[in-house]
């Protein structure tokens, strides 16, 4: 038995390890992955100062250190099922029983699914899967293709599969339908990206956050040119939308069609564009099943992704011995979820030795970092993270006796 | 120009489910999407409802008029990963899927 079991092997998983082992704490931490990292396995762009952000150097250094610390990494192992008892938590997985006197669920995001006609043909994927082709397993999924889906994460991968020599052929969005909401009107597409902060990855990003603040999204999608931008030298194609995906045996391009800002079909336009695969990318959504399964409260939060398990600043659920930490939390960038990461293990750490007066200061540091690295994210998924985030802990229901404590006695 | 209705686009792909079903269902029986899924089997196949709980959810509220609520209707239920009944069993090698 440990005194904490961690499931998730991702940027928060890792980070929480390490803070929480660091403490002193025996820490086991599972993923159902072949390799540990999380979605750092994916990732690789520049930022804002030139320099690389390399994902799968980072993930091994925090590995590195985790295993220094004598924390325990298992992967491939698949968790289906979690019961409380008195002495702590029992998980079930797909290697056997795990006992832990506190649980972390760091299990991160999953992708939101659009359904575009003939999605369900070989060759199509989400745009996370022809990521991990690409950059984790090193096997490029074609020669060409084609994104359906605009948006900040698949403009992101976009240009990884450049950089894996796949010939991204234009990015463009679903038709609008009942299933494809947002993504498939051409002005609120527009208009998200052009929310998009100022330290934004690309200068053509950085350009539309300008062009947003002194033009109106109605506006600027009448401006916007038929034939797109060209981003990381890529397409971007707002005003033109995938009607579906077609191919007899497996996917061999996708029928496209003109649209008009209003989302107005022009079907005088519609032609067949040949690719090898067909990514689609619907954005990610907080990955929370197993904290639904032990029973946490919800909260659906736009701006975090969709519906994320209650919890406070210290990532506390309202079932006592259950934190929370990174994407399953809110969508947001793996420098957050590392810094939500090292708030959860110090919390667990002041939960098992029930000194939180201890604690206290360095918890507290570790919140301010977490709010300072978000306000100085490059991506932000969705608009008004930081502003719904203080929103949701001042409502938060979840007051650990603990905190209530120290709170009660510096006032 | 024939415009193709996407009605028979598959939504659960493990139960090979369309649209123009689970839109039939909503608008005939006024219900909400946990019956929609018991009607149906949409999201009650190998997955789990993994991949298409989401889009259930979205379309029966969204003819329905509703708002989207903080409880999700379609609960998840363990197992929440596919596995053999040698691992529910407590076999620990059991691999063979």
């Amino acid at each position: 038995m440990s005194d904490l079991l961690i499931i998730g092997a991702g940027p928060a998983g890792l980070s929480a390890a390490i803070a929480a082992a660091e403490e002193g704490l025996s820490v086991t931490v599972i993923d159902e992955f072949p390799k540990a990292g999380g979605r750092l396995l994916g990732q690789l762009h520049q930022e804002p100062n030139g320099e690389w952000w390399n994902g799968i150097q980072k993930g091994e250094q925090l590995s590195q250190r985790a295993h220094q610390l004598g924390v325990t990494i298992q992967c491939e192992v698949s968790v289906y099922d979690i019961s409380q008892s008195k002495n702590g938590w029992e998980v079930y997985t797909t290697r056997g029983e795990y006992k832990a006197e506190k649980l972390l669920l760091a299990t991160g995001a999953t992708e939101s699914p659009i359904p575009v006609k003939g999605w369900t043909l070989p060759g199509v994927m989400t745009i996370g899967a022809a990521q991990i082709m690409g950059n984790v397993h090193r096997v490029k999924p074609g020669n060409s293709c084609i994104i359906i889906g605009a948006n900040v994460l698949s403009m992101a991968i976009a240009n990884e599969l450049k950089l894996c020599g796949v010939n991204v052929k234009e990015i463009i969005i679903p038709k609008a339908d009942i299933t494809s909401n947002e993504a498939g009107n051409p002005e609120q597409v527009l208009s998200s990206l052009m929310r998009l902060t100022h330290l934004a990855p690309t200068p053509i990003l950085r350009q539309l956050g300008k062009i947003g603040k002194m033009v109106h999204p109605k506006i600027a999608i009448r401006l916007f040119p038929k034939k797109g931008i060209r981003m990381f030298d890529i397409p971007l194609r707002l005003k033109t939308a995938a009607l579906e995906i077609v191919g007899d045996r497996f996917a061999t391009g996708v029928r496209t069609v003109n649209i008009k800002a209003n989302g107005e079909i022009d079907h005088t336009s519609e032609k067949v564009v040949d690719a090898d695969f067909v990514c689609i990318a619907g954005g990610l959504t907080p990955l929370s099943e197993l904290a639904s399964i032990i029973g946490c409260s919800f909260k659906y939060i736009p701006e975090l992704g969709g519906h994320v398990p209650v919890h406070n600043e210290q990532m506390q659920t309202n079932i006592p011995g259950l934190y929370v930490a990174g994407n399953i939390t809110g969508i947001e960038s793996a420098k957050v979820a590392m810094a939500q990461g090292r708030v959860a293990g110090l919390a667990i750490a002041a939960d098992i030795t029930n000194d939180w007066e201890q604690m206290e200061t360095s918890i507290n540091k570790a919140i301010e970092n977490v709010n300072i690295t978000r306000d100085k994210a490059l991506i932000q998924f969705h608009p008004g993270i930081s502003d719904a985030r203080k929103k949701f802990y001042q409502k938060s229901e979840v007051n650990l006796t603990q905190i209530s404590k120290i709170k009660k006695r510096e006032a | 120009m024939v415009v193709k209705s996407d009605d028979n686009k598959i939504i659960c792909r493990c139960e090979e489910v369309s649209l123009g079903t689970i839109k039939d269902i909503v608008h005939h029986f006024h219900c909400s999407s946990r019956e929609v899924k018991l009607r149906t089997r949409a999201g009650m196949g190998y997955c789990g409802g993994r991949i298409c709980r989401t889009i259930i959810e979205k379309v029966v509220q969204d003819i329905n008029n509703e708002k989207v609520s903080n409880e999700s209707q379609l609960s998840y239920r363990p197992p929440i990963r596919p596995v053999t009944f040698g691992q529910l069993g407590g076999s620990e090698n059991d691999d063979e899927s």
